[in-house]
C-alpha cells in the first residue's frame, strides 16, 4: 500500500492529482487509465470461468487452425483487436463524480448503466486491491447498498489514500445519518467518531499454518469434480495411455480377480489418496491465496477483515449490520478443534453464489475454541453460545425421514433388485441404505435450538456441528408450518426469516412453536429497532 | 372486509402476548377462487384442443405410433387439468389472511399448512400487482417486501382492489409513523 505511485503520474497528473479531494471530483470524471488492465483482467477471468463452454468448439477448430493459418491468423488478431477495443470502450465510458453526498456512476459501453447512490444507504464499503494494481498504488472500492435494492457500485480505479479518504467520508456520512434516525446511542456513536481514527484493535490474526489447515479441513474439492464429471471419461482413458507409456499395463495390474483382499485393499486406499491428494493441495493453496495475511480488526464499532495473497480484500462491516454469527466446524474440524466463524451480513446485495461472496464476507477461518468464544463476545457480550441446553427437535423427525421416507425406498429398490435376479446390486443399495440412516440419525442428534431473552440459537450438523446464534428483533419474517401429520402430533416447523437468510427449526412442539414466534414478533414489533 | 373494521387490533401489553395461534382470518375475495376455476378448466381445454387438432389435421398426417402418444398425451392433459382443478378448488378454500397493527399474516397450504408473518416494521416496500384477469374481476395482489430476500416475498393474492389499497395505505402510513417517532 505504502509504494509510490510516482512510477506512472506524469501522463495521469492532469487526471488524479495526489491532492484530489472531495470537493474536486464534483464534476463527471474519468478514473486513471490504469483501469484498462482491470477491464482486461475482468474479460479474461470471465472468459476463463467460461471456458467449459468453449472448449468442444476450440478443440474441434484445433485441427482447422493449425491447416490454415493464413484464415485463422487474421481472425485471431482481430479478436485480439476486439478485446483491446472493448476493454479501453469500458474505461473510456466509466465515469464518476461525487455530487452533494451521493456518489453517482456511469458505465457500459453498449448497454448503459447508471448508478445513484447516496451516502446515507450505503451499506458495507469494501476495498479490493487487485495484484496489478499494486506497484501503482490503486485499488477498487465497491460500495454495497441495505435491502432489496439489488444496486451496487463499483469505482475501479482510485489511488489508494483517495479511497480510504472516501471510505472515512462515507462512514461518517452515514454515522450522521443513523444517528440522527435512532434517538437511542446517539451519544456514544459521537463519541466514538472522534477519537476512532487512532484506536484500531486487533482481533485476530492467522497464520499460514492456520491457513493450511483450513484448506485441508474445508476442502471444497467436490465441487471441482461435479464441474469435471463430464471429462472422467477422457481423464480415464489418458491415465491407461499414460501408464502403458511407462511399460505398466494398468488394467493387468487392477484384475483382481487373482489377488488377495488385502491388496485390493491397499489399492483402494492408496489410489484414493492419490486421487484426494492434488484437490487437497488446490484447496490448501486457495484457503491461502484467500487468506494470506489474515487480520480482523476492530474500530469503534467497525470490523474490518483484511486478507489477500494475490488481489488484497479489505471488507468493513458495522457491528449493527451483522445479522447472525455462525460457528462452523466440519467432521474434521471437530477432530483437529478448529472452528470457522462466519459474521453473516444481510444477503441480498451480496449474492452466495457469485464467486467473490467468499472475499466480501467476514469470516474467521480455522480458530481455536477459546478465540472463537472471544470474538464471539466481543461482537454479542450477553450471549450464551456454548453454555445453554439445546433442545433437541422431536424423534418424529427420524420415523418420518427413517421410516416413511428412507425404509420404504430401500425396500422397494431392494425388493426389485432381488426378482430383477440382480442381487449382487444389494451390495451397493444396503450400505447406502445404512450411510443415510446414519446421516439422518446425526442430523437429528445435532439439530437442537434454544432462545433466551436476546438471542434464539439454533445448533445443526451431521457428523460436523454448526451454531446459529442471532438476536431475535433481527428477524425480518416468521412462518408457521405443518402438515397433516404433524398436527396429529402437535408437532409443527418453524422458520425464522433473518435478512442473512432463512434459519428453519423442524418438529418442535406446536405449543412450543407458538410461544417462540409470539415473542419473536412480539420483541420485533415492540422493541421497535432498526435490523441493520 | 372494508375499512376500519381491519385495522381494530388489541394493543400490546408485555405480559400477554398476541397469540399467532388466535388470529381472526378473514377469507379473500370469493372472485379469486372462482377464477382460477375458470383459468384451470380453460388452460386445460385450451391445451386438449391444440392437441386435438394437431391429432385430426389432415395437412401433414402425424405417423400412427405417434398418433398414439398425442392421445395418451391428451388424456393426461385431461386427468393433470381435472386434478389440478379440484386440487385448486380445495386450496383457494384454505387460504386466509389477517391484519393485526403490528403485522400481516397470511395462511395457506392443503396438505402443508404455512402460516406467514410479516412485521409491518421490517417491510422494505409494497406492490401491487395486478394481470390481465385480476385488472377484468377487480382484484389485486399484494406483495410486501422486506430484507429476506425475493424467496421470502410476503404475498396476499386474491384482494378486492380496494382492500389491497387500503391495506397498502396503512402499511405506508405505518413505516411513516415509525420513521418520525
Amino acid at each position: 500500500m505504502d509504494n509510490s505511485p510516482e512510477t506512472l503520474n506524469n501522463d495521469l497528473a492532469d487526471i488524479l492529482q495526489p491532492s484530489e479531494t472531495l470537493q474536486s471530483t464534483q464534476d463527471w470524471q474519468r478514473i486513471s487509465p490504469i483501469a484498462i488492465m482491470y477491464f482486461l483482467a475482468k474479460f479474461v477471468v470471465g472468459f476463463l470461468s467460461n471456458i467449459v463452454v468453449f472448449l468442444p468448439a476450440l478443440y474441434l477448430s484445433y485441427d482447422n487452425v493449425i491447416a490454415h493459418p493464413h484464415l485463422w491468423l487474421p481472425v485471431g488478431l482481430g479478436i485480439i483487436t476486439l478485446i483491446g477495443l472493448s476493454t479501453f470502450l469500458s474505461f473510456y465510458f466509466f465515469q464518476y463524480r461525487l455530487y452533494q453526498d451521493h456518489i453517482e456512476i456511469r458505465s457500459g459501453v453498449i448497454s448503459k448503466t447508471y448508478v445513484n447512490l447516496p451516502f446515507a444507504k450505503i451499506q458495507n464499503v469494501k476495498l479490493e486491491q487487485p495484484i496489478y494494481y499494486r506497484p501503482f498504488g490503486f485499488t477498487c472500492l465497491q460500495l454495497d447498498t441495505a435491502g432489496s435494492a439489488k444496486q451496487e457500485a463499483k469505482v475501479v480505479a482510485l489511488k489508494v489514500e483517495f479511497a480510504e479518504q472516501l471510505k472515512k467520508e462515507i462512514l461518517a456520512q452515514h454515522k450522521i445519518a443513523t444517528s440522527a434516525a435512532l434517538d437511542d446511542k446517539t451519544d456514544a456513536t459521537h463519541a466514538s467518531t472522534s477519537d476512532e481514527q487512532n484506536n484500531e484493535v486487533i482481533l485476530n490474526t492467522r497464520s499460514i499454518s492456520d491457513l493450511i489447515i483450513h484448506g485441508l479441513t474445508n476442502n471444497r474439492i467436490w465441487i471441482f469434480l461435479g464441474g469435471l464429471a463430464p471429462f472422467f471419461d477422457d481423464f480415464g482413458r489418458y491415465i491407461v495411455e499414460f501408464f502403458n507409456g511407462l511399460g505398466i499395463d494398468l488394467e493387468k495390474f487392477l484384475t483382481f480377480a487373482d489377488k488377495p483382499m488385502w491388496q485390493i485393499g491397499l489399492y483402494a486406499v492408496t489410489l484414493t489418496f492419490i486421487i484426494l491428494l492434488p484437490f487437497t493441495l488446490f484447496s490448501v493453496v486457495g484457503s491461502i491465496i484467500t487468506f494470506y495475511n489474515y487480520t480482523l480488526s476492530k474500530v469503534g464499532d467497525r470490523y474490518i477483515r483484511r486478507s489477500g495473497l494475490l488481489t488484497k480484500y479489505e471488507v468493513i462491516m458495522r457491528l449493527s449490520r451483522l445479522q447472525m454469527v455462525v460457528r462452523q466446524q466440519d467432521w474434521l474440524d471437530v477432530i483437529l478443534k478448529r472452528i470457522n466463524l462466519k459474521f453473516e451480513q444481510s444477503n441480498s446485495t451480496s449474492n452466495q453464489y457469485q464467486t467473490g461472496a467468499e472475499n466480501s464476507r467476514i469470516i474467521v477461518p480455522s480458530i481455536n475454541p477459546s478465540e472463537c468464544l472471544a470474538l464471539i463476545d466481543d461482537v454479542y457480550p450477553e450471549n450464551k453460545m456454548m453454555s445453554v441446553n439445546y433442545q433437541r427437535i422431536s424423534k418424529r423427525f427420524l420415523l418420518r425421514n427413517l421410516g416413511y421416507i428412507l425404509t420404504p425406498i430401500f425396500v422397494l429398490l431392494a425388493t426389485s433388485v432381488v426378482i430383477g435376479d440382480k442381487a449382487n446390486l444389494l451390495l451397493a443399495i444396503i450400505p447406502s441404505y445404512l450411510l443415510f440412516s446414519l446421516l439422518i440419525y446425526m442430523r437429528w442428534l445435532r439439530w437442537g435450538y434454544t432462545k433466551d431473552d436476546n438471542f434464539v440459537y439454533i445448533r445443526k450438523g451431521y457428523f460436523g456441528v454448526d451454531y446459529y446464534c442471532f438476536p431475535i428483533y433481527k428477524t425480518q419474517q416468521v412462518q408457521f408450518k405443518q402438515s397433516w401429520f404433524q398436527k396429529r402430533h402437535q408437532l409443527s416447523s418453524v422458520r425464522i426469516v433473518l435478512a442473512a437468510g432463512p434459519q428453519d427449526i423442524p418438529f418442535i412442539k406446536q405449543a412450543l412453536a407458538y410461544r417462540l414466534l409470539d415473542t419473536t414478533i412480539y420483541q420485533v414489533e415492540s422493541s421497535r429497532k432498526s435490523w441493520m | 372486509m372494508h375499512g376500519q373494521a381491519n385495522f381494530s387490533n388489541t394493543a400490546m401489553p408485555s405480559q400477554d402476548l398476541p397469540h399467532l395461534e388466535q388470529l381472526d382470518f378473514e377469507k379473500l375475495s370469493p372472485r379469486y377462487a372462482q377464477s382460477n376455476r375458470y383459468i384451470d378448466l380453460f388452460s386445460t381445454a385450451i391445451i386438449m384442443s391444440i392437441l386435438f387438432i394437431i391429432q385430426l389435421q389432415s395437412f401433414m398426417p402425424i405417423p400412427t405410433e405417434a398418433s398414439d402418444v398425442l392421445m395418451f398425451i391428451i388424456w393426461a392433459t385431461a386427468l393433470i387439468g381435472l386434478f389440478s382443478t379440484v386440487y385448486t378448488v380445495i386450496a383457494d378454500k384454505r387460504k386466509f389472511y389477517a391484519l393485526r397493527e403490528q403485522d400481516l399474516n397470511y395462511k395457506s397450504g392443503v396438505i402443508f399448512c404455512k402460516t406467514v408473518s410479516q412485521p409491518m416494521l421490517r417491510i422494505q416496500h409494497v406492490e401491487l400487482k395486478r394481470g390481465p384477469i385480476d385488472r377484468k374481476i377487480g382484484l389485486a395482489k399484494l406483495q410486501v417486501f422486506s430484507a429476506g430476500g425475493s424467496m421470502h416475498t410476503f404475498e396476499i393474492p386474491g384482494l378486492p382492489l380496494e382492500t389491497a389499497e387500503s391495506i397498502r395505505q396503512f402499511i405506508l402510513d405505518h413505516k411513516d409513523v415509525n420513521h418520525h417517532g
